[in-house]
């Protein structure tokens, strides 16, 4: 198909006539500038095809407010050696007219022709949209869908597929799709995708259900029915035979039977009871007489009772007045030996009191004379106290002042003897009678003498000689021993001694008199340890104690020696039981008398009953009563013993009449009649039940209802066999067609994959291209990369969609039909080494096809060897013609 | 010349499953027909009374306008009816039979033999022995009493059964409602009218079971008669005329196709019959697409002539033959499936799928070839 001339009129832009005349059978190339109607002329080819002439859904053509228009497309084309003229118009004027060489067809034949010869259909109603362009969908590439590969196969699918159908030969089938899909809607309507029922099967299916539902509900009534019925028979057949039988009339009759029968024992019982009261009395009466005959025979054995008691009295009497001297003695003993013991008993105590007292002035006096002893010593110890005392109030002296003074008269010492040594001695050996004086003493003899001090020694005769001693030393010694001398000798004043030995002879005797004191202190103190005045005290108190028991003692009268006294504890002792055997004596002695008198009272008493019944027992009235007693109880006893016999007899009849069971029997018998109606009114009761029950049920005839169900769901089956397996015939038609084409079209994939490598190599030297069972490229391959067109870049996908609408072209040119190839403004995102690519891929497409590329880049395509046609130009041109 | 009609076995209520809906209606309104047909009958041949032996009703509890209409069906004859309650029908405590008494739908000429004994027409002279079933089934000879039962002098005694008669019937060895074969002779009978086989049947010259007046199945031969009972005198030898009254005839066929002219046969035999046939036919072995096709369409126009046509063709095997499928034009992956098809119904015993895919598929064909054509 070759593409000739294009004419359009009143059509968006273009409201004058423009013509686009000289296409060439291979590549042409237009392009202008936005806006300079490139689109509008793509749009204009499509419209011509796809579009119904009479649409209303086209108001895009129509030139910016130009409401009467009427846009016209006209086209000149050849194929197969035959030009096509079709002229076009919408809106305002709809008319669609084509001319095939001398064939002329109009309105619809004349779309028809076209979409036959192109392989699209028309839009139902509405603008023609994606899925109704078929095949040119796929070769005319609008601005930015070239990428878009696989829905515009999918839409050309079946156009494609028999388009193709030549390739395959043999193996395609003419029709075949119409028969799947045939085979497809039949099916469809009885299963779904999945293949479960649907629609009237499903309906069946369900009926079917319910029909067995109901079948089973209605056999199960007819069941119960007849289960009712043979109840029925079973219930009448009892009924009839109890209401023949009337078994309940017997048991009524042995219920009377026995309840006669029962109140005959009952009126025997009366009469058993009657009788019994009877007998009651009569032993009551008995019992009274023979007590009263006992009354009346006891007399003559009371009064012999009466004797013996009264002798008994008697003799108690007499042995106790027997006893009363015997009792009286011993009473008189006890008192004696009472008033025995009783002055043993002073006796005893007098005795100890003395022995008492005379131990007391044993005491005392002994106590006295160590009082006194003590005192003694107390007096004297007291003695040697106060001359200690005294001793040492002479000899009182300070032993620090004696220590002081030893050391005072140790240090003059010291002091005399240094002076001597250094004093100027004086050795004199006087004739005997010469003397001199020296500082006016007279020296005789031998002598020496130490001077200290400027001397004058005077020598009798010769003069006065001073001598003066030499040193120092002297002066200051001479004054130390002087205050030395002074000291020792104030200390001997105050002490009052003499001498050092006076005062340490004086220190020894007031210590010794100290330790005197001390002895003299203990010894008085262990004798008199609370004084002496205490003693003095205690000594006369012992004393007056002593005076007052030595007079007691004589007080006390001395007994008489000769007697031979108890101890008091013995006397005590035998006191006490002697008083308690006075007391025993004499409370016999009063029991004796109490009993004696009771005794007495006894006898008195005794005598008066005995005399009383005896008295009475010789009265004749008692003689006769006797006779009358002894008579009646006789008659009694003789009555009972009749009685006993015949209340024996009857109790026996009774027994033997056995009442207990006759009552059960009763209770037994009324039970069974009770029942056995009872029973036969419950069979009339269930009869009637069953009877309302049955013609209920046998009016709703349900048998025959069953019958009838049976059959409609015999047919209900039938047709769901039928439809059950009509569907699995069609399912399994429908597989093994879909199967068998499927095979077929992996048949067609091999001639698409050889065009597709054919350009591919161009573009990707070592990539592959797959194509799928649906005739889509599928997975591109190239070096280690592996993935769907999909997953490719925009300018990619955008290249492989074009080479892919090439191979189709190619497939389509081979099967012998027309291919036309429109791009605009396509491969915009490739880069220039692959637009290069591109341009040669363009190029050898056509060389088989007719290929019209628009473009607003015309410098990217200077170079594809064909001329470019200017729009901008020719539009200018077109105005200048007109 | 006393003279009677013995019928038995209407089992009217029955409803007939595997028919369409139109075709079982038909075949039940045909039964009341039936009854009719004895009314008039009985008016025609002058008899003195209808003996039904048994299975009036087909259960007990049919609805109330069968039992209606099973007695007004009865009126074009007003001689004495005489109707004895059979195995489907028994004289329970309820039954079928005291539904009809309680609804009033019983005529005063139809005696209801409810209970075993002697039913003395008097008019007719007529004395008519019943053994009615009282229990759904029963093991004893229920006709052993008639010896014992007495009838009025110079009255025919005719016995009225329901039951087997031991050792002549097949497929009914050990059966329920036994009766002797020699009851006739034994109990005095001058006739003895039988019901519960649905075919007419003699047992012998006084002994006949009458079958039902319209079948209603399709074993059974010789279904579809009514007797009429001549007997010139007490203890002469009765005259038994088999007059048919079915509407309907059933034809049940097995047939096996292996070669062409099997079916042309069959259609023959199908041409031959009736429009009142009743034809249930099963088909076996195998045949062409171009046989299928005739088939098809003989069994079409059957359809439409007879009163039920019911044909069973999973047995049969589609073969189609070169030929067909030149003839179809299944050219391409079509042809592929019908080969496909036609090697799996040979491979698997009875793939009806396949079967049935095959002639779909054939049948679409075919269209397409006539659609081509025209």
């Amino acid at each position: 198909m070759k593409l000739q001339r294009m004419r359009i009129e009143q059509l968006r832009q273009f409201r004058k006539p423009f013509v686009l005349d000289n296409l060439q059978p291979g590549l042409n190339l237009i392009h202008g500038p936005n806006e300079s109607g490139k689109s509008t002329l793509v749009r204009a080819v499509r419209a011509a095809f796809f579009e119904r002439y009479r649409s209303t859904a086209v108001d895009d053509l129509r030139p910016w407010g130009d409401s009467a228009a009427a846009p016209t497309v006209e086209l000149d084309f050849e194929h197969e050696g035959r030009s096509w003229h079709l002229t076009k118009s919408f809106l305002q004027r709809k008319r669609c007219d084509l001319k095939v060489g001398t064939e002329t067809y109009s309105e619809d034949d004349a779309e028809e022709k076209l979409a036959e010869l192109l392989g699209y259909q028309y839009p139902k109603r509405g603008a023609s949209k994606a899925e109704h362009w078929g095949i040119p969908g796929l070769l005319w590439v609008e601005q930015g869908t070239g990428q878009d590969i696989e829905q515009a196969i999918e839409h050309a699918g079946d156009h494609l597929k028999s388009a193709l159908n030549s390739m395959v030969g043999e193996v395609a089938s003419s029709g075949g799709d119409d028969l799947i899909e045939t085979v497809r809607s039949q099916r469809d309507t009885l299963l779904t995708g999945k293949g479960s029922a649907r629609g009237e099967y499903l309906q069946l299916k369900n009926d079917r259900a319910q029909y067995e539902t109901e079948i089973e509900g209605l056999k199960d009534r007819v069941l119960k029915y007849q289960e009712q019925v043979d109840r029925l028979s079973k219930l009448t057949q009892d009924y009839d035979q109890a209401e023949a039988e009337r078994p309940w009339e017997d048991a009524q009759r042995q219920l009377e039977q026995a309840r006669a029968r029962y109140q005959q024992v009952e009126r025997l019982e009366q009469q058993q009871a009657q009788e019994r009261a009877t007998l009651g009395q009569l032993q009551q009466n008995h019992r009274l007489l023979q007590q009263n005959k006992e009354h009346l025979e006891g007399l003559s054995r009371q009064l012999e009772g009466r004797k013996a008691e009264l002798d008994r009295a008697e003799r108690d009497l007499a042995t106790a007045q027997a006893q009363t001297p015997m009792i009286a003695g011993r009473l008189q003993e006890a008192r004696t030996a009472y008033e025995q013991a009783e002055k043993q008993r002073k006796l005893a105590g007098l005795l100890q009191t003395r022995e008492r007292l005379e131990q007391d002035v044993r005491r005392l006096e002994q106590q006295k004379q160590v009082l006194t002893n003590n005192l003694t010593k107390a007096k004297d110890y007291h003695q040697q106290l106060e001359q200690a005392r005294q001793q040492a109030r002479d000899n009182r002296i300070d032993s620090a002042a004696v220590k002081n003074l030893k050391a005072a008269a140790n240090q003059l010492n010291e002091e005399t003897i240094r002076s001597r040594t250094i004093a100027t001695r004086l050795n004199w050996q006087l004739e005997a009678s010469a003397s001199l004086t020296l500082n006016n003493e007279q020296l005789t003899g031998q002598g020496e003498q130490q001077l200290l001090e400027e001397s004058t020694l005077v020598i009798p005769g010769v003069g006065t000689l001073g001598i003066t001693p030499g040193g120092e030393e002297l002066a200051s010694t001479r004054r130390k021993l002087k205050s030395l001398e002074d000291s020792f000798a104030e200390q001997l004043k105050t002490l009052g001694v003499a001498s050092v030995e006076q005062a340490e002879d004086r220190l020894s005797a007031f210590e010794s008199a100290g330790r005197a004191h001390k002895h003299a202190e203990d010894l008085l103190k262990s004798v008199a340890p609370a004084g002496i005045e205490q003693l003095v005290s205690e000594q006369s108190e012992a004393e007056s104690e002593l005076e007052k028991a030595k007079s007691q003692l004589q007080a006390t009268p001395e007994p008489d020696q000769k007697e031979n006294v108890p101890a008091l504890e013995e006397a005590e002792a035998a006191f006490v039981q002697a008083g308690t055997a006075l007391d025993k004596a004499e409370s016999d002695e009063r029991e004796h008398q109490a009993k004696r008198s009771a005794l007495k009272q006894a006898r008195d008493n005794a005598k008066t009953e005995w005399q009383r019944l005896a008295d009475e027992e010789k009265s004749p009235e008692r003689q006769q009563q006797l006779q009358q007693i002894t008579t009646d109880l006789a008659n009694l006893e003789k009555q009972q013993a009749e009685l006993q016999a015949s209340l024996e007899r009857r109790e026996r009849e009774i027994r033997e009449a056995r009442p207990d069971f006759l009552k059960q029997d009763i209770e037994r018998y009324q039970n069974a009649v009770n029942q056995l109606r009872q029973t036969q009114e419950n069979r009339g009761r269930e009869l009637r039940d069953i009877k309302v029950r049955l013609e209920a049920w046998g009016a709703e005839g349900l048998e025959e209802q069953l019958n009838e169900k049976e059959a409609e769901y015999d047919q209900c089956n039938r047709r769901y066999q039928e439809l059950h397996r009509r569907a699995q015939a069609l399912d399994l038609l429908l597989n093994l067609l879909t199967e068998k084409r499927q095979a077929l079209t992996r048949r067609l994939q091999a001639p698409l994959q050889k065009h597709l490598n054919h350009y591919l190599s161009v573009l990707f030297p070592e990539a592959s291209l797959e194509v799928d069972e649906q005739l889509r490229p599928g997975t591109f391959s190239r070096g280690s990369e592996l993935g769907q067109i999909t997953e490719l870049s925009f300018g990619a996908r955008e290249q492989m969609g074009l080479i892919s609408r090439l191979a189709y072209a190619d497939l389509l040119r081979e099967a012998g039909r027309p291919t036309l190839v429109i791009l605009d403004d396509t491969l915009v995102h490739s880069d220039s080494d692959r637009l290069e690519d591109m341009k040669r891929i363009l190029f050898d497409a056509a060389s088989r096809h007719q290929i019209l590329l628009f473009t607003c880049h015309p410098g990217n395509w200077s170079d594809l060897g064909v001329p470019p046609i200017d729009l901008q130009s020719l539009k200018v041109h077109a105005v200048a013609q007109a | 010349m006393p003279k009677f009609l013995h019928t038995a076995d209407w089992q009217m209520g029955r409803a007939f499953t595997r028919f369409e809906t139109e075709d079982g209606a038909a075949l039940v309104e045909a039964r009341f027909e039936a009854i009719e047909t004895l009314a008039q009958l009985a008016n025609e041949h002058q008899c003195d009374a209808v003996l039904v032996a048994g299975d009036v009703f087909d259960a007990q509890t049919v609805s109330d306008r069968t039992i209606r209409r099973v007695f007004n069906a009865t009126k074009a004859f007003a001689g004495p009816w005489v109707m004895l309650p059979g195995n489907h029908d028994a004289a329970l405590a309820e039954s079928v039979w005291t539904r009809a008494q309680r609804l009033g739908a019983v005529p005063e000429n139809v005696h209801l033999a409810l209970q075993a004994g002697v039913i003395d027409l008097e008019p007719q002279r007529l004395s008519i022995l019943c053994a009615p079933l009282t229990q759904r089934h029963t093991y004893g000879d229920l006709t052993e009493p008639f010896t014992g039962y007495e009838s009025p002098e110079g009255f025919l005694r005719i016995g009225l059964a329901h039951g087997s008669v031991q050792g002549l019937l097949p497929d009914e060895i050990d059966s329920t409602n036994p009766i002797a074969p020699e009851r006739a002779e034994a109990s005095r009978l001058d006739y003895l009218a039988l019901g519960d086989w649905h075919g007419t049947k003699q047992i012998d010259e006084r002994t006949w079971y009458s079958g039902t007046p319209e079948p209603e199945r399709f074993r059974n031969n010789e279904a579809g008669n009514a007797l009429i009972v001549e007997v010139p005198e007490a203890g002469a030898t009765p005259t038994v005329t088999r007059i048919p009254t079915g509407r309907y005839q059933w034809h049940q066929w097995r047939e096996t196709l292996t070669v062409q002219s099997d079916l042309d046969q069959l259609l023959e035999r199908l041409n031959a019959l009736p429009e009142s046939a009743v034809v249930d036919l099963r088909l076996e072995g195998s045949i062409t697409l171009a046989g299928e096709e005739t088939l098809l369409k003989a069994l079409s126009v059957a359809e439409a002539r007879f009163r039920s046509l019911r044909c069973e063709r999973s047995g049969l095997q589609l073969a189609p033959t070169d030929e067909d499928i030149a003839a179809l034009k299944a050219d391409g992956y079509v042809g592929e499936v019908v080969e496909s098809l036609r090697e799996r119904q040979q491979e698997g015993a009875q793939d009806d799928a396949a079967r049935d895919a095959l002639a779909i598929l054939a049948g679409l064909l075919r269209e397409r070839e006539q659609e081509a054509s025209q």
